[in-house]
């Protein structure tokens, strides 16, 4: 998708600016998931394409879970399922809580101000 | 149908690549990953009839994905360590491309070469008095020199005396000290950079 000049077409940035735009709310997004109730990591791959619109690899997720639990934000144990075989539960710690809290709020600051900056490029858009 | 994923040759042959390629890290750590991947495959193979292969897909390949965990396990102890070895070792996964390796690499090393000249430079002040010390020819800054196992130049004047000793093991732990937190911020500045790029 690059140009003669080695430039990126404007479809490829777009992409690209789409991907980085994604990747700088994952671990957000996870600790969203999190919230309200202990999963395990499928469920939580589901419920970030669910309720997200995030569909990532779980070679992706399961790793990052584990950066997650590393760095204290959540914990994890194990948990005998109707299944047949044990899951692994992932649930925020009080530290994931408030970085929770803390990421949301900034996140709701920002879009509000983004949306008051983009609402005439929609509305003219829009047309 | 759970149960007989469990058997599945590909599952085992998967997570046996897995374990193998994640050797280094804590046993314990080891069986959890691999408990928790199996579970995984179970459930999408099993419970959600993906099937086997796409089950295996979804992970990746077992190399890059172990990779994945052993370097931000490595990352991970070497910013709380005091081992000089395990902060190489997360400096190793903490850079990019040779050039950027070798030259972080060698500036760390460089520090405790700083640190070891320093301390070996008060070990010669006490085991050899006469020669060890910082000596330095009248009119000439830059003769200025630390003698380890060797004579001072002729002429030349001892600076600090036996003040060396103190000086040189509390500078040597501060030269190491600084490169050791220096390493490790640059450690954690590159996990922080790489967790914006995750997916």
């Amino acid at each position: 998708m690059a140009t003669s000049s080695g430039e990126l077409s404007p479809e490829s940035h777009f992409d690209k600016w789409e991907i980085q735009l994604r990747k700088g709310c994952l671990e957000l997004a996870i600790l969203g998931c999190l919230w309200p109730a202990r999963l395990y990591g499928l469920e939580i791959l589901r419920r970030l394409e669910s309720d997200s619109d995030l569909v990532l690899s779980a070679g992706t997720v399961y790793p990052l879970l584990s950066r997650l639990k590393a760095e204290g934000l959540l914990k994890s144990e194990w948990v005998e399922a109707d299944a047949g075989h044990p899951r692994k539960y992932y649930q925020l710690t009080p530290r994931g809580r408030s970085r929770a809290v803390e990421m949301a709020k900034m996140w709701a600051r920002f879009s509000t101000n983004m949306k008051g900056l983009l609402s005439p490029v929609l509305k003219e858009g829009g047309k | 149908m759970i149960a007989s994923t469990r058997r599945e040759p590909r599952i085992e042959s998967y997570l046996a690549r897995l374990r193998v390629a994640l050797r280094g890290l804590p046993d314990r750590e080891i069986d959890d990953i691999v408990r928790e991947l199996r579970s995984h495959v179970d459930d999408l193979a099993g419970k959600e009839g993906a099937g086997v292969e796409a089950a295996l897909q979804s992970l990746g390949d077992p190399l890059d994905l172990a990779q994945t965990y052993r370097s931000e396990n490595q990352m991970l102890r070497a910013q709380c360590s005091g081992s000089p070895l395990t902060i190489l070792q997360g400096l190793r996964h903490a850079t990019r491309g040779t050039l950027q390796r070798v030259t972080v690499t060698a500036l760390y090393v460089l520090g405790y070469f700083g640190m070891g000249t320093l301390w070996a430079g008060a070990l010669e002040k006490l085991l050899a008095p006469s020669r060890g010390g910082l000596w330095y020819t009248p009119g000439d800054f830059w003769s200025t020199t630390l003698v380890v196992g060797g004579n001072p130049p002729a002429g030349a004047r001892e600076l600090l005396g036996w003040w060396l000793v103190p000086i040189a093991l509390l500078v040597g732990w501060g030269v190491k000290y600084a490169s050791d937190r220096i390493a490790q911020w640059w450690i954690a500045r590159y996990r922080r950079a790489k967790a914006s790029q995750e997916v």
